[in-house]
């Protein structure tokens, strides 16, 4: 569903503040695949998921979702295959739009925006249903403003949003870093239900190795650029966060120093 | 002459008779506040061009009449002028990266040149009511008011058909969230050039309109008008948070925003019957406009306020 | 709070569409495409004119500017000679602005003045557009025909218009490079493109210049923050240089000065105030007499009865050649006899 070949992107090249933020990277993730993403600060996990969204042209390399090459395409036109979560549960909503008005917004993700009602009342009926889904009360606020919501209530709507309309790849930036235990718990469960009802293809993003290792079909560790982790199956249900920080020294040649992943604890 | 004087010289009744024409100006001015609301509040841009397009709009219009269009073609056009206007702009800040603020301020000084030309390299065109079919004038104000309104209220409603679209809900998703509205799939840079097209072109109208009203086209009448259009929206919202603290539907919000160019100039008209020192005529102005966006914030200041929560702290309770 | 709004809201809204004033305007009821009657002007005229009244005159004045000044001065002199107390004045400044002329002469129409005088083009083009029964008199206005857009303008309005003209003779004007500058073989002619007013002036001046055998070359600025670049690039390439009746040139006549002088080209400007700043010699209108005259004009309407339609606009009689002294030395300019120097 997702393959990534020979991805290479540096920032700044050719300054002081020169950073080769992937090199040479090669993923593939079949259908259905749920990775998690973990590795250290400036290892180019968020640079990994910003390269396949689209959000700057790779240096080299090719991407491909679903089978097409989407490397030429500019962020707004491979956001007809992708879901996205960011870390801000502010940047995933329009905070001055009523909650329908931005589900109807990522309903319309991928096509042409013309001049029919932004949103039908056919399309509130659907919305009311998958917003009680959510358990979080807000599909009696429907013409609520999405800024008056709370980060958690926020970062859940722009999961419903991303995905809404099955998209081919769900993109999830740390979309729990944010928020606090009780509420990340929830937006997990969340996501792993979301994931698993629409059979979708996913990679997330984390800090907390343990969410790393609880979620997912996959893990992935990341460092300097590079993929030095890859575990999957019965590998990964086998895992224990102990056992993860020993793989990444003999990995990586040194020791695992994100701080917010070895002390985060829930 | 004597304070008692000038009050005793100062006539109410005059004031009142003097409303409708001010009231007819000021819905003019409320159709370009609209234009300004949607660059400047929908998509969160600071569009500096409407002061080039205002003229642009007042001096195709005059043109086309006196070469025999009727009014309405002629303002038509006008409105085709400010879209290309808003093009411009909208080129120049998505094509070649030019902050949006400097790119309204290039388009402006173009459009100098432009209108100008428009005019037949004068400055100034004017066009009789007696002698040409306008659709307003000033000879006839309440004929003229009537028309204001109905204009402004048919734009408004036009606008709030067309932001509740799928195309009006990605544009204001644009100037709401950005970041957000890329990865729902929405081409930001389309969006924000739609949006200072729509503007500009609403800018033209009311200048074509105002240069019916007051019978000449003039290539300095824009200068200062994105100030008008500023102050106009702005009062608009104190008025309508004022009185709907719940919000407003978008509708009312428009129809605010569009009494809100009444509203400045009934300050206007109201600065001129005191008969204070015209030359100080934008100074007044500008500070009964400030004291009317004050009164909201005071007001919240009163009820809660650092001083406040201090004060309320030494008091010992009982 | 909220009372007030909702009052103050209503009122803004539902003011435009009251058909409230008893202004002459709406009484006046036609289409606004008819051809409005000047019998109807005359009419209005004839009856505010009666002995023992008193009247109300509205001044709408474009901008605080020297010149405009002492046409209001003299208007009201003239006015407050003939007719005493029984007058009294509005009097406005639109501040530059060309939309706050149209506001102050709508509010005149609504209270009913009695006569507008309408200082320079855009009053006098709102004040028109206001009113077709309310007496108007332009003063500071150079030429009727392009600020009404009169198609065969023969001297009279015909409608409730008329007033007078501060344009000079621009042949004699041109005629005065002959005289002071003979040498001058290039001539350039600085104005605002703003000004409307300023156009026709250079272009009559042209053509008398090109007539003699002299080279003209146009120069335009945009307002007073390109004075000095245009001039600069003006001096460059001419010998001398005519700047017509342009308000923006006189409240810049300073600027003007800073760069024509060191680059020791002379300047034959339109009015006494620009030649005080910049100029050597102009042909000069006192536009308090303008004033005074325009003034003498509002009374015969008013107190006599005489119909504005059927007055012919007033051009300035006795224009006074004026040098100053100061620049003309600094130039080494030798005035001939005929000229007066300009006092300060």
């Amino acid at each position: 569903m997702l393959e990534l070949c020979d991805v290479y992107k540096t920032f700044h090249p050719g300054t002081v503040n020169e950073k080769k933020a992937l090199c040479g990277l090669n993923l593939r993730l079949g259908p259905g695949e749920f990775v998690t993403v973990i590795g250290g600060n400036g290892a180019g996990k968020s640079t990994l998921l910003n390269a396949v969204a689209g959000v700057w042209p790779v240096d080299a390399g090719r991407v491909r979702i679903g089978g097409r090459d989407v490397t030429g395409l500019p962020e707004y036109r491979r956001a007809a295959f992708i879901g996205r979560v960011f870390q801000d549960p502010m940047l995933g909503t329009a905070p001055d739009m009523q909650i329908g008005e931005n589900l109807a917004l990522a309903a319309r993700r991928g096509q042409k925006r013309g001049l029919r009602r932004g949103l039908t009342r056919a399309e509130r009926g659907e919305y009311r249903d998958r917003l009680a889904a959510l358990g979080l009360g807000l599909e009696d606020r429907m013409t609520v403003r999405a800024g008056l919501l709370s980060g958690g209530q926020r970062q859940a709507l722009t999961l419903l949003m991303a995905a809404l309309r099955k998209p081919e790849l769900l993109l999830l930036d740390e979309h729990t870093a944010a928020l606090d235990p009780r509420t990340a718990a929830l937006v997990l469960a969340l996501t792993d239900r979301l994931i698993a009802e629409n059979g979708l293809t996913a990679l997330m993003i984390t800090h907390n190795l343990r969410d790393a290792i609880a979620h997912g079909t996959r893990l992935i560790m990341m460092q300097e650029g590079r993929i030095i982790l890859d575990l999957a199956g019965e590998e990964k249900r086998r895992l224990t966060a102990d056992d993860l920080l020993r793989r990444f020294s003999a990995a990586a040649g040194e020791p695992f120093d994100s701080d917010r992943a070895l002390l985060a604890d829930d | 002459m004597g304070f008692a004087e000038y009050l005793s010289s100062l006539d109410p009744q005059a004031l009142l008779q003097r409303l409708p024409g001010y009231a007819a100006q000021g819905v003019l001015w409320g159709v370009m506040a609209l234009g300004v609301y949607i660059t400047f509040r929908l998509l969160d841009l600071a569009d500096l061009t409407v002061d080039g397009t205002f003229a642009t709009g007042g001096a195709c219009t005059v043109m086309l009449i006196l070469a025999g269009w009727p009014a309405w073609a002629a303002l038509t056009a006008a409105v085709a002028a400010g879209l290309l206007a808003g093009l411009v702009t909208g080129l120049l800040h998505t094509r070649l990266g030019i902050p949006a603020i400097l790119a309204g301020i290039l388009t402006q000084f173009a459009l100098y040149s432009v209108n100008l030309r428009i005019m037949g390299m004068t400055a100034n065109k004017s066009v009789s009511v007696d002698q040409y079919p306008l659709l307003l004038s000033s000879r006839q104000i309440p004929r003229a008011a009537l028309i204001g309104v109905l204009l402004a209220a048919a734009l408004t409603a036009l606008l709030c058909w067309y932001f509740g679209t799928e195309q009006g809900s990605a544009l204001r998703a644009t100037g709401s969230n950005p970041a957000m509205s890329r990865a729902q799939g929405v081409n930001i840079d389309a969006m924000k050039v739609l949006g200072l097209m729509l503007s500009n072109g609403a800018v033209a109208l009311s200048g074509g309109l105002t240069a019916q009203y007051q019978g000449f086209a003039d290539v300095n009448m824009g200068r200062g008008a994105i100030v008008i259009g500023l102050a106009a929206v702005v009062i608009g919202e104190v008025l309508c948070a004022a009185l709907f603290r719940r919000g407003a539907p978008f509708a009312v919000r428009l129809l605010f925003v569009a009494a809100g160019g009444v509203a400045y100039y009934l300050v206007v008209g109201l600065v001129l019957w005191l008969r204070l020192n015209t030359n100080d005529l934008k100074l007044f102005t500008a500070v009964i406009v400030a004291l009317f966006l004050a009164v909201p914030q005071l007001q919240a200041r009163r009820k809660s306020s650092f001083r406040a929560a201090d004060r309320k702290e030494a008091q010992p309770r009982a | 709070m909220k009372k007030l709004c909702c009052i103050l809201l209503a009122l803004a809204l539902a003011l435009p569409l009251c058909a409230c004033g008893r202004s002459q305007s709406s009484a006046s009821g036609a289409e606004a495409g008819a051809q409005t009657a000047p019998a109807s002007a005359s009419g209005a005229a004839s009856q505010s004119a009666s002995a023992g009244k008193s009247y109300v005159i509205g001044i709408c004045q474009l901008v605080q500017h020297a010149a405009l000044d002492a046409a209001t001065k003299g208007f009201k002199d003239a006015v407050t000679a003939a007719l005493g107390d029984a007058v009294t004045f509005e009097e406005n400044n639109a501040g530059g602005d060309s939309a706050s002329c149209a506001t102050i002469c709508s509010g005149f129409v609504s209270d009913g003045v009695d006569l507008i005088l309408a200082n320079a083009t855009p009053s006098l083009q709102a004040a028109a557009a206001a009113t077709d029964s309310i007496p108007v008199l332009g003063t500071a206005i150079t030429e009727y025909g392009v600020a009404l857009g009169l198609t065969d303008f023969s001297g009279t309005v015909g409608t409730n218009v008329s007033g007078t003209s501060d344009l000079a003779p621009l042949d004699q004007q041109a005629a005065m490079f002959a005289e002071l500058l003979p040498d001058a073989k290039t001539v350039g002619i600085l104005y605002c493109s703003a000004e409307p007013n300023s156009v026709y002036q250079a272009d009559e001046v042209q053509k008398a210049l090109e007539q003699s055998g002299v080279t003209v070359k146009i120069y335009t600025f945009a307002d007073s923050n390109d004075v000095s670049s245009v001039t600069a690039t003006a001096c460059g390439e001419c010998d001398a240089l005519y700047i017509p009746t342009d308000n923006t040139a006189a409240s810049c006549a300073e600027t003007i000065n800073n760069v024509a002088l060191p680059a020791g080209v002379p300047i034959i400007a339109g009015e006494e105030g620009i030649c005080k700043g910049c100029g050597i010699a102009t042909l000069s209108i006192d536009y308090y007499e303008l004033g005074r005259t325009t003034g003498e004009m509002a009374v015969r309407i008013l107190r006599d009865g005489a119909k504005v339609s059927e007055m012919p606009v007033e051009y300035y009689a006795d224009p006074v050649r004026e040098y100053n002294a100061d620049l003309c030395r600094q130039l080494n300019i030798t005035v001939p006899d005929g000229y007066t120097a300009i006092a300060d």
